[in-house]
């Protein structure tokens, strides 16, 4: 099914010709439980062909520099701009990855994104899940994109 | 408030006959700007004609004691045994809210659990969603289930 594969065109596409900045795809970190190390997150559901969900996940830094690129205004903390910004990247991300497996027969629905911020915070998968994680690389660091999932 | 009967009721059902634990549910309201402290969530998503969001917050407190209660064994700290009961709990919260928003069973489907753990945290709905949140006790404990619904199409 080539999760990681589609995952990196998705968004390597979202964020070229949406938010308009460069980022690069790094090797997929190894499943399992990974503390991410991050500050704010966005997170949407999707199902049908098979079930899953979406996520990116942000260092406060990283997550302040991409919502400021994509609304055009500096950003200093992580407001309600910041949690719009970054849900509706999951938003689109995960139609991205609607129509590349639509194109291969298999048909997906999208629930709503949901924001998780704050200090410490750690999200985990089921242990009967499969997850990938992908780390990508912008000038002011890195963010992951990740997605869990389950063939039914 | 829309949905909050149906929350009580399906909460009360699933913790009677699978946790084995009698719940109370008290006054709902919308849960907005807060933080959610030492706590852990489960999280699915609903998707099809209608979208959603069900989420469960737990003190970590309150979710050692229904895991306990849940699997039968001790748990004394969140664990990935904590955290796979709790998200199987929004699995299953999801699954009677899915049977209440489509009856006929083929318009509404799940996406998959997610569980979310930390000290000091936000979950926050972000499309234009109604938003429902019902407090439930036992024990001396609390938890909260909440239901997002996305109206617009």
């Amino acid at each position: 099914m080539e999760f990681a594969k589609k995952i990196v065109e998705t968004t390597e596409e979202i964020f070229n010709t949406m938010i308009f900045m460069e980022i690069s795809a790094d090797a997929p970190l190894e499943q399992g439980k990974q503390a991410l190390g991050c500050h704010i997150s966005a997170m949407i559901g999707l199902t049908g062909g098979f079930s899953a969900m979406l996520g990116i996940h942000c260092p406060e830094a990283i997550g302040l520099a991409i919502s400021g690129a994509m609304l055009g205004m500096e950003i200093e903390e992580i407001d309600a701009d910041v949690k719009d910004a970054l849900g509706e990247i999951a938003n689109m991300v995960a139609g991205g990855l609607k129509e590349r497996f639509a194109a291969e027969n298999i048909d997906l629905e999208l629930a709503i994104p949901t924001a998780i911020s704050g200090k410490s915070y750690t999200i985990a998968s089921s242990t009967r899940s499969n997850r990938v994680i992908i780390p990508f690389s912008i000038e002011q660091g890195q963010f992951f994109i990740e997605m869990k999932y389950n063939l039914n | 408030m829309k949905y909050a009967q149906d929350i009580a009721d399906a909460t009360q059902d699933i913790f009677s006959s699978m946790v084995m634990l009698d719940v109370t549910p008290e006054e709902p309201f919308k849960r907005v700007d807060s933080q959610l402290v030492n706590s852990i969530s489960g999280i699915i998503g609903l998707a099809g004609t209608t979208k959603g969001m069900l989420a469960i917050h737990l003190p970590d407190k309150a979710a050692l004691a229904i895991t306990t209660a849940f699997l039968g064994m001790d748990v004394e700290e969140i664990d990935e045994d904590v955290c796979d009961a709790v998200g199987e709990l929004a699995n299953m919260l999801g699954g009677s809210m899915k049977t209440i928003l489509d009856p006929g069973g083929s318009d509404v489907q799940l996406s998959m659990p997610s569980t979310i753990h930390g000290e000091e945290y936000a979950i926050d709905c972000l499309a234009d969603a109604e938003l429902v949140t019902v407090p439930f006790s036992f024990n001396g404990q609390t938890f909260m289930v909440e239901l997002q619904i996305s109206q617009s199409n």
